[in-house]
């Protein structure tokens, strides 16, 4: 009976009820939305990386450090023989890490210098370039990404000398010609990094079938290669992006918590009128028999079933909004892909996940409940007799 | 003689005020039996209200006893005391009270809601009590179409449709001109003959004074006169 009677209330209350479910589906619109962004981001950041550099799990060498440059030239293991064939049928590929120096147009610029079997198909990295088809000219193919194109000045063609130092400390310098700018979503592929072939670089120095790391084009089914290697899981490869997009999540909450905060004082302002406007109704209720307990209720209720309404409302009228951003995606501004962030080269399409939805669907109710049910305080207080009479 | 309905003993409801307490009532004692149709009459503030809202159990005195069908009323607890009205009492209000976004039926309706009863039930009743008033084809208008004695009519439905054994109507007649007046008492009259309903009025219409067969005065809270005119 109290919800048939909160209904027709709220359908009594014409445009002010409309107003009251359009905030709130607009609100709820735009918090479904941004986290649809930022999990849409996450996914997108993981496919490309996944695809880029970490395969669907990898190993790398035991001292092996990202964050630590002076271990790079040190982190090199041997290939376990039990991943031959696996690499042969380019269902795994190692690469070979080294630090190095650049001298574009004379300037000295340090970079990470990374040996890829060339033709391998386990990552997106267009290898097949690295094969050297001139052998005379003496030049060594290399990819560079198009961040690291654009800061040291290079480009296709571009004959660049690499200085490095082999595993017995001695300097070592050859030419390399830019095979091609790859245009990479995954700085960590890009940025201060030169591609050349795997072996070509074990060559270089004084290495035979050593590798740096292990990527697999599928989950390896043990994860254990021996003591010189330490299985990174997707997860655990993505931790840190996972973060940054985590802490950037935490920051749109606070733009939402701000627009939820206005609904809700949208709603308890209503609550407050509709309290002052009705109390007349509200002693007639209590005089044909409803307690207290019950009008509180009727008007709680009232506040929630805005909040249903404005969810069947951004169900409805926001599903074609929903499915263009699902669908097309969210472009992301040409500034934006210099922020050397994994997901931010193309347009992010929002994922709207069930546990999501339904996370920020009850949310938004249980703070519609509490805003709507706060000014209700007040009617317990409210004498009937005062009530029938038009006083609070 | 028929049952004692009501019946207070020196009943006296104290207000706080900022320099003490006023006596609305004052040591009331007043035994009024079914069937009766008796008013209370008496200048503004002289405790009219309060008594029906004491009787009505919207209220509670401050000394003395009220029973009401049975009930110390005063000791009911809240969820007991709102189903005694919802079950037993019928209120009618001056200023109609009725419900600005529900139809005419809906407002009658309200009463049965309260009470559980089946909707086939509920459909019939809410029939009968606005065809009994005249009403029937305002069914589907909302109270801001209607006029004040039609709405005065939508509340007597609305008390009526549950059949309960007493009605409270506070200055049912104020807001409406004489002829409306008349129609609303002879309706009243008409249902206090036919179902046996106890009606108590509180008024200070001359109009409504002549048609109570027992006419209870108050002045300054206490009963000055207790004039029973059917001589029982």
């Amino acid at each position: 009976m109290i919800t048939g009677l909160a209904f027709k209330n709220i359908l009594g209350n014409g445009w002010r009820s409309l107003i009251n479910v359009v905030i709130l589906s607009i609100v709820l619109t735009g918090m479904i939305w941004m986290q649809g962004i930022y999990d849409g981001w996450g996914r997108l950041a993981r496919r490309q990386m996944q695809e880029w550099e970490f395969g669907s799990g990898h190993f790398v060498q035991k001292d092996y450090d990202k964050y630590d440059s002076f271990t790079w030239d040190d982190s090199q293991a041997e290939i376990p023989s039990s991943l031959q064939q696996l690499i042969k049928d380019d269902k795994a590929v190692p690469i070979l890490y080294s630090s190095g120096v650049l001298y574009p147009q004379g300037r000295m610029t340090p970079v990470l210098v990374k040996g890829i079997p060339a033709g391998q198909t386990v990552l997106s990295i267009p290898s097949a370039e690295l094969k050297e088809t001139d052998t005379t000219s003496g030049f060594v193919p290399a990819l560079i990404g198009s961040q690291m194109a654009k800061s040291s000045r290079l480009q296709e063609g571009d004959i660049v000398t690499l200085r490095w130092k082999d595993v017995n400390g001695v300097y070592n310098a050859a030419d390399l010609i830019i095979a091609r700018v790859i245009a990479t979503p995954v700085p960590t592929v890009d940025v201060s990094q030169v591609w050349i072939d795997f072996d070509r670089l074990n060559e270089a120095r004084a290495l035979e079938n050593n590798a740096t790391i292990l990527v697999f084009k599928n989950k390896p089914e043990s994860t254990d290669l021996g003591a010189d290697w330490r299985y990174v899981s997707t997860d655990e490869a993505m931790a840190g992006t996972d973060a940054m997009i985590n802490a950037k999540r935490a920051g749109g909450y606070v733009l939402f918590t701000l627009l939820l905060f206005l609904s809700m004082i949208a709603i308890f302002d209503t609550q407050i009128l509709a309290i002052f406007k009705r109390r007349k109704e509200i002693g007639t209720l209590i005089a044909l028999g409803l307690t207290k307990q019950q009008i509180i209720r009727l008007f709680t209720l009232e506040g929630i079933l805005y909040m249903i309404m404005g969810t069947i409302f951004t169900g409805t009228v926001g599903l074609p909004f929903f499915y263009y951003f699902a669908t097309k995606g969210y472009p992301i501004p040409q500034e934006m892909t210099g922020y050397n962030i994994a997901g931010m080269s193309e347009a992010i399409q929002c994922y709207y996940s069930p546990g999501m939805v339904t996370t920020t669907v009850l949310i938004v109710l249980a703070v519609t409940a509490f805003a709507s049910w706060l000014p209700t305080a007040r009617i317990a207080r409210m004498k009937a007799t005062d009530a029938l009479l038009g006083k609070v | 003689m028929s049952e004692i309905l009501i019946q207070t003993k020196k009943m006296t409801k104290y207000y706080p005020t900022g320099e003490g307490q006023f006596a609305a009532l004052k040591d009331v004692t007043l035994d009024i039996r079914e069937g009766e149709f008796a008013g209370i009459v008496g200048p503004s503030g002289s405790g009219k209200t309060t008594l029906l809202n004491i009787i009505g159990s919207l209220d509670s005195q401050s000394e003395g006893e009220v029973l009401v069908l049975g009930q110390e009323v005063s000791k009911l607890s809240a969820k007991e005391s709102a189903r005694f009205r919802s079950n037993q009492i019928g209120f009618i209000f001056q200023t109609y009270n009725l419900l600005p976004v529900y139809t005419v039926y809906e407002n009658v309706e309200l009463s049965l809601l309260l009470l559980k009863m089946n909707p086939e039930k509920r459909r019939q009743a809410v029939m009968d009590a606005l065809e009994w008033l005249g009403i029937a084809d305002k069914m589907k208008s909302r109270p801001n179409q209607l006029s004040g004695g039609q709405s005065q009519r939508v509340s007597i439905a609305r008390a009526m449709v549950k059949k309960p054994k007493l009605v409270l109507a506070d200055e049912p007649t104020a807001n409406l001109d004489t002829e409306n007046s008349m129609r609303i008492l002879e309706t009243m009259s008409r249902i206090n003959q036919e179902l046996g309903t106890t009606f108590i009025f509180s008024t200070h219409d001359e109009k409504v004074v002549k048609h109570l067969h027992r006419v209870i005065t108050l002045i300054d809270g206490k009963v000055a006169k207790d004039d029973n005119r059917t001589g029982v």
